[in-house]
């Protein structure tokens, strides 16, 4: 996975809040530039490629890492 | 397809607002679709706990819908204390259980209206059907809710359309208004055809019945804590936390003073965990069984029950005696009790 720009940490969140989350920090990134979400929260691996495909960012992938989840999205050049 | 204005779309995800979604994105109009957090999503909290009890794990519905027809979405959480004061005081009432339905379309409709503003968007679409529910979608307050929310005009119901006086957008131009449904009722047959003819094929069954405050077994919950605050000279409220605990385990009102939740599995339990400070904790000493929270002031008796009905949930059941751990602060003392057998008693302290 490409290094990402920014890691934002959702832990202990959840749903919706790390998808929530999650829009305003691609807000804030700069097109192209990766964000690298973890989450405890297991919704997120059906949540994040579903919000990345209705807002046209770029799902990377979606990995299991022990107790957590890690989402790699690539903010849409508009 | 030439892009003619700018909507903000409501949805759920169910198939009303799915269709009516894909009925405006046909007509080549740019849309944004948002999607309000009230806290009382009986399929969110579902998804919290791990899922449902056959162990599948509902999706996220107005994602879902969203992505398939590759609208923008945003979640607005509304759930803080002023949809809460909502709740508690809606200016046109109850439905059948704890459902301000048209209070809370209005309120919803108003954090909508803020949005359509911001973005420069020209007007705000939903899923409703003229007739559909009882409360929220008869004619006198689908228009109630369109006056109230300071939308006049600008609130399309693409489903009902027809049946309805022009919108704005649909007078100047930019929805045609032909390409719009007559949908009425509770009958789902022209949903059905309209699916099939714009390639919608994705739908949560069975629709609606997704908030837990149409729901009665927790609408006897909410009004409990109203009551209860009330009988006890203070105000009327519901606080975020509360809304939590409704949702959570078996509730026993064992008095005017005092009140035990039972958790009814593993989720629940570490969920009542964070609950604890300000209530009593219960749970049985030697042999398995819930986590049980109490709040209030009861009596010597009033504990005895509690911790007998936390007994009677455990696998101590049809022991003599169990011995239930009550913590509560720096309090912590060990009651040896047997466990409630007497079940029309339990049943009858049941909320």
């Amino acid at each position: 996975m490409p290094a990402p720009a920014r890691t934002l940490d959702t832990s202990g969140r959840l749903c919706p809040f790390p998808i929530v989350e999650t829009a305003k920090a691609v807000r804030s990134l700069d097109e192209g530039a990766v964000l690298l979400v973890i989450s405890t929260d297991a919704g997120i691996a059906t949540d994040m490629p579903m919000w990345c495909k209705a807002t046209r960012n770029e799902h990377l992938g979606t990995f299991r890492e022990g107790s957590a989840w890690k989402s790699f999205v690539r903010k849409r050049a508009r | 397809m030439q892009k003619q204005g700018k909507a903000i779309a409501m949805i759920s995800g169910g198939l009303d607002s799915t269709l009516a979604l894909a009925l405006v994105r046909r007509q080549g109009i740019e849309v944004k679709a948002v999607n309000f957090y009230t806290g009382f999503c009986i399929t969110e909290t579902q998804r919290r706990k791990g899922g449902r009890a056959d162990g599948s794990v509902p999706r996220n519905e107005a994602l879902r819908a969203a992505a398939d027809l590759e609208v923008d979405i945003e979640y607005v959480d509304i759930s803080g204390s002023e949809y809460l004061d909502m709740l508690v005081h809606p200016k046109y009432g109850y439905g059948a259980n704890a459902n301000p339905c048209v209070d809370c379309r209005v309120f919803m409709m108003r954090k909508a209206k803020a949005i359509m503003e911001a973005e420069g968007a020209d007007f705000i679409f939903t899923g409703e059907v003229l007739g559909q529910r009882p409360k929220s979608q008869r004619r006198d307050t689908l228009r109630i809710i369109e006056r109230d929310s300071g939308l006049d005009g600008r609130l399309l119901r693409p489903l009902s359309a027809k049946l309805l006086p022009p919108t704005i957008p649909e007078q100047t131009g930019i929805v045609d208004r032909e390409l719009l449904e007559a949908i009425s009722g509770r009958s789902r047959q022209r949903q059905m055809e309209l699916a099939k003819e714009l390639g919608v094929v994705d739908w949560p069954q069975p629709a609606g019945g997704c908030c837990y405050l149409t729901d009665e077994s927790f609408a006897k919950k909410f009004f409990d804590v109203l009551d209860t605050r009330e009988a006890a000279g203070e105000e009327r409220r519901i606080v975020p936390e509360d809304v939590v605990l409704l949702s959570t385990g078996r509730h026993f009102r064992i008095s005017p003073r005092a009140k035990l939740i039972v958790g009814r599995s593993e989720v629940e339990n570490a969920l009542l965990e964070h609950h604890v400070p300000g209530r009593a904790r219960l749970e049985a000493k030697d042999v398995l069984g819930p986590i049980a929270l109490v709040e209030g002031e009861p009596t010597w008796e009033e504990r005895m029950l509690a911790a007998r009905i936390v007994a009677r949930y455990g696998k101590g059941k049809d022991a003599p005696k169990v011995a239930v751990e009550w913590r509560e602060g720096e309090l912590v003392e060990t009651y040896e009790v047997e466990p409630e057998r007497d079940e029309a008693r339990v049943e009858a302290l049941r909320i």
